[in-house]
């Protein structure tokens, strides 16, 4: 059983610990898989350590003094732990990271190209440039305008496409939905699920906003405190009454003798 | 006021001043990759100065052979900064960055002090020290050599920083961690920045050599330097040329109106005036970004 | 062990915001305090003023220049200046007769008025911009010291400093000199000390980590800054005038020129910003190590028998001073304050910390 998950993952994450400047464990522990061209979701409240987690991943925590302190990542069979972020990228792992931080001074023509791999041809950039243009044909149309003054969709939008040049096999999302309206964020997740559909692109995506994650991914993991504390496929979660009334606002309403009930329980979970 | 006069002040200001430039864009080429003050600039023009000397005279090598093998010494020598010391301190606060570079340039000055003496030395390019001739004008040649450098570094560098490389330090500026998110090397890409302003650093100190003479003086430039790129905008290599031309002729000719005035010795001063007017009214200069705000 | 903190409980505010919440912190203070009144009988007194007391005097100096970078978190690059400031009038005004304790705070007045200037530019920009506006700032205080000579006596002059005379004694003795250095050096480190405690200090900090937040919470940023570059001028000043009165002994341009604020700056940084303790290790690094590293070389040399060129010698100060500035920060970016934070914080367990692994 777990040898043949370990064959259909393009990502295998097992009990990664991550110190950050040598003394904050941020997270304890978390193992994640994600499928060959599955959509996967972490849940979780503000600093439960879901980006943290992709940082781990990307290897992005060297840049804040962090980094794994126990466990091992597996990218397509390959030990990652140690790598550099730009190895990883290069394997095809690429991180959109939190705050839709584009390249604000560029054009978001010039973003694709700063992001696009030395070795890739002129030729071979203007199609995949276009290939983007045509998910994100608002990009297209403001190509030459300072990224900066973009809207925050279109920012998104030009993260996502940003990621996409760099021809990764596993797409990791932080928070894309985060100050933005439901229908962008609808459009958003539309394209990333056309793009998972059509290309077989594996997406690992962190997000805050369960209800819209859960309708486009086929499982997702609920992390508190740096553990995982659930994990299951879509539907099981959004039919689990504490995932309901925690994180998709269901139910009754909260309230606080509730709130403290399901800390306790959380506690006897990890 | 005599027009012709005034004409060869502002002509020759305009000379000294794309020399100033020249020595800017090596500060202007760090910044505009990696958003931090390359304050090393004087001691690296120095360094690159007794480089090609110490190849020329004694090695006793061609100058034609020396200038090139002592940018590719330089253009190692920019990479090792950023390896050994500048790795360390990315995404630190500006002060310390600040006062490494600072540390650097005290550094670099007095090592090179310390293995070649402090006797000044001279370059001798072989440029004629007699003066040209435009109209009514004298213009010293040795001025007119390097202003064509700047402005050839200048074309240079406008086309680099439109090629993917030049693109993908542009990024680097912009934004550390989205660099690394997108695989761009952040390290390979500032330390290219500096090997690229330790290779400037070496044509502006030839030229300055050839002028003033090769010693401690060289480092001197940084206030003007400094100025100029302010003035410019610290990001806009365009922006060097032309504050270079602009503080060099208001640096010539007001001198002139100021020096009897205050009994000489004014230039230092406008410099510094400029330099403060500057950042007090238009700190992103000429035209430098503006840093962006959105809520 | 060393630091014992078993048996130190804070159960009021007044004793958690005390000056030294550890004891073995005070012990320490005043076992260093009581060494430095017993210096002049211990040590040479070539070495008691060629070395200690400027380093006293820098320490005090640094400590003004701290306030601002470390607690403001204002960039200054134009420190010299203002010492020279304080430098010049306080000796313009005992030649006119004015006794020197009085000449001294109207040094350190003056110091801050135009110290005060530099907070107009601090007003308007950080950062980097800050840095290079005070460094111009800098370069035209040079140009008028150099260039007035009812000031400085015009360029390549000095003036001769008064003989310094407090509380009516004359003051000659090499002895004398180093109290009064340790006198000031100890009241502008009670002062620092103590500006952590009160709502002054908390103010700067909040500046310097976000004004537009501190102006949120009701911090007015434009008047805590100018008080921040005030306040550390007049200590500028003071330090300046001291330093002149009882170490050089006559006042240059030179001893004030941007080399020198550069000095102080990385006095400040290479100890620690916000640091203490840090300013009185990052002065005795830049301040000493180059000379003794020289002193080194110079031996070295001659026990090898191998002739080094003077040129070399005269040079190899500064290519260390550069050095350490780079090593300590590629090191420990915040410091020899941090470093030795590090170390107390081991020692503070020891060795029950290591009981526990």
């Amino acid at each position: 059983m777990q040898e043949k998950a370990q064959g259909q993952s393009i990502l295998s994450m097992n009990s990664i610990e991550v110190l950050y400047d040598n003394v904050m464990l941020a997270i304890k522990g978390v193992s994640v898989q994600v499928p060959k061209g599955g959509m996967v979701a972490l849940l979780g409240s503000n600093g439960a350590g879901k980006s943290t987690t992709l940082k781990a991943i990307s290897g992005l925590l060297k840049a804040e003094r962090g980094h794994i302190s126990r466990g091992e990542i597996k990218f397509d069979g390959t030990d990652i732990t140690e790598m550099l972020a730009q190895k990883r990228v290069e394997m095809g792992i690429c991180h959109v990271i939190e705050g839709r931080r584009v390249f604000e001074h560029l054009t978001p023509d010039e973003n694709l190209t700063a992001a696009a791999p030395m070795g890739m041809s002129r030729s071979e950039l203007s199609v995949q440039k276009d290939k983007i243009y045509d998910y994100f044909p608002r990009l297209a149309e403001r190509r030459n305008s300072q990224a900066g003054y973009l809207s925050g969709g279109e920012q998104q939008m030009l993260a996502i496409g940003r990621a996409l040049v760099t021809q990764p096999s596993l797409l990791m999302l932080d928070e894309p939905s985060l100050g933005l309206a439901p229908f962008l964020v609808a459009e958003i997740f539309g394209i990333l699920q056309k793009i998972n559909r059509e290309e077989g692109l594996s997406v690992l995506l962190v997000e805050q906003n369960a209800l819209a994650a859960l309708e486009i991914v086929s499982e997702g993991y609920l992390i508190e405190n740096g553990r995982v504390v659930m994990h299951g496929t879509a539907e099981a979660l959004k039919s689990n009454s504490d995932i309901q009334e925690f994180y998709l606002g269901g139910g009754e309403g909260t309230n606080f003798h509730n709130v403290k009930h399901y800390s306790r329980r959380k506690r006897w979970l990890s | 006021m005599d027009w012709v006069f005034l004409s060869e002040l502002a002509i020759n200001g305009a000379l000294t001043g794309l020399l100033y430039s020249l020595f800017a864009i090596g500060l202007v080429l760090v910044y505009k990759a990696s958003s931090v003050p390359n304050l090393a600039q004087g001691g690296l023009t120095m360094v690159g100065a007794y480089v090609v000397l110490a190849l020329a005279r004694d090695l006793g090598m061609p100058l034609w052979l020396a200038i090139p093998l002592a940018a590719v010494v330089m253009f190692g020598l920019g990479f090792g900064i950023e390896r050994v010391a500048l790795r360390r301190l990315a995404g630190r606060p500006v002060v310390m960055i600040l006062m490494l570079t600072l540390g650097l340039d005290i550094f670099l000055r007095g090592t090179t002090l310390a293995i070649s003496g402090g006797t000044s030395r001279s370059m001798e390019l072989g440029v004629s020290y007699e003066p040209l001739l435009l109209g009514d004008i004298f213009i010293s040649r040795i001025h007119l050599v390097g202003a064509g450098v700047a402005l050839a570094l200048f074309v240079a560098f406008i086309v680099f920083f439109r090629t993917r490389t030049g693109i993908k330090l542009r990024a680097i500026a912009d934004d550390y961690m989205a660099s690394w998110s997108v695989g761009i090397s952040v390290e390979r890409g500032v330390g290219l920045s500096w090997a690229l302003a330790s290779v400037v650093a070496v044509a502006a100190g030839v030229i300055w050599g050839e002028i003033q003479g090769v010693d401690q003086a060289l480092s001197l430039l940084l206030l003007k330097g400094l100025t100029v790129a302010v003035l410019g905008g610290l990001d806009s290599i365009l922006g060097a040329i032309v504050a270079g031309i602009i503080l060099g002729v208001i640096e010539n000719v007001g001198a002139e109106f100021l020096d009897p005035l205050v009994g000489g010795g004014s230039r230092e001063l406008i410099v510094a005036a400029v330099l403060i007017l500057t950042v007090m009214i238009r700190p992103h200069g000429l035209f430098g970004r503006h840093d962006i705000e959105r809520v | 062990m060393f630091y014992r903190l078993s048996g130190v409980y804070h159960s009021s505010l007044i004793s958690d915001s005390r000056m030294f919440k550890v004891p073995a912190d005070r012990n320490l203070a005043v076992f260093l305090l009581l060494i430095g009144l017993a210096a002049p009988f211990i040590l040479p007194s070539l070495y008691l003023n060629s070395y200690i007391l400027p380093w006293l005097i820098w320490t005090a100096a640094a400590l003004g220049l701290n306030l601002v970078t470390g607690w403001a978190g204002q960039l200054h690059l134009g420190y010299a200046a203002v010492m020279a400031v304080g430098a010049y009038s306080a000796i313009h005004t005992v030649r006119l007769g004015v006794p020197w304790e009085i000449a001294l705070i109207i040094g350190g007045l003056a110091a801050s008025v135009i110290g005060s200037l530099f907070a107009f530019a601090a007003l308007r920009v950080k950062g980097l911009y800050l840095a290079l506006t005070t460094l111009a700032m800098q370069f035209v205080m040079d140009w008028v010291l150099t260039h007035s000579p009812t000031i400085s006596g015009g360029s390549h002059a000095s003036l001769q400093a008064p003989t310094l005379a407090l509380l009516g004694q004359q003051i000659t003795s090499d002895a004398g000199y180093y109290y009064v250095a340790l006198g000031w050096c100890v009241l502008v480190t009670i002062f620092m000390l103590n500006l952590k405690r009160t709502g002054l200090g908390r103010a700067l900090v909040a500046v310097r980590e976000k004004d537009f937040a501190a102006a949120i919470l009701g911090v007015n940023s434009f008047y805590y800054k100018i008080l921040a570059f005030a306040a550390s001028s007049f200590i500028a000043g003071v330090s300046g005038a001291l330093l002149v009165a009882t170490f050089y002994f006559l006042a240059a341009p030179e001893q004030f020129s941007v080399n020198v604020s550069i000095q102080v700056l990385a006095m400040v940084i290479v100890g620690g910003l916000g640091s203490i303790i840090g300013s009185y290790f990052g002065v005795a690094l830049i301040l000493l190590v180059p000379g003794l590293v020289n002193g080194l070389v110079v031996t070295a040399s001659e026990e090898l028998g191998m002739q080094v060129n003077v040129e070399t010698l005269a040079h190899i100060p500064n290519a260390v001073y550069g050095a350490l500035i780079v090593i300590i920060l590629m090191i420990e970016p915040l410091g020899l304050g941090k470093l030795y934070g590090n170390i107390r914080d081991y020692l503070m367990t020891w060795p029950f910390d290591q009981l526990r692994k």
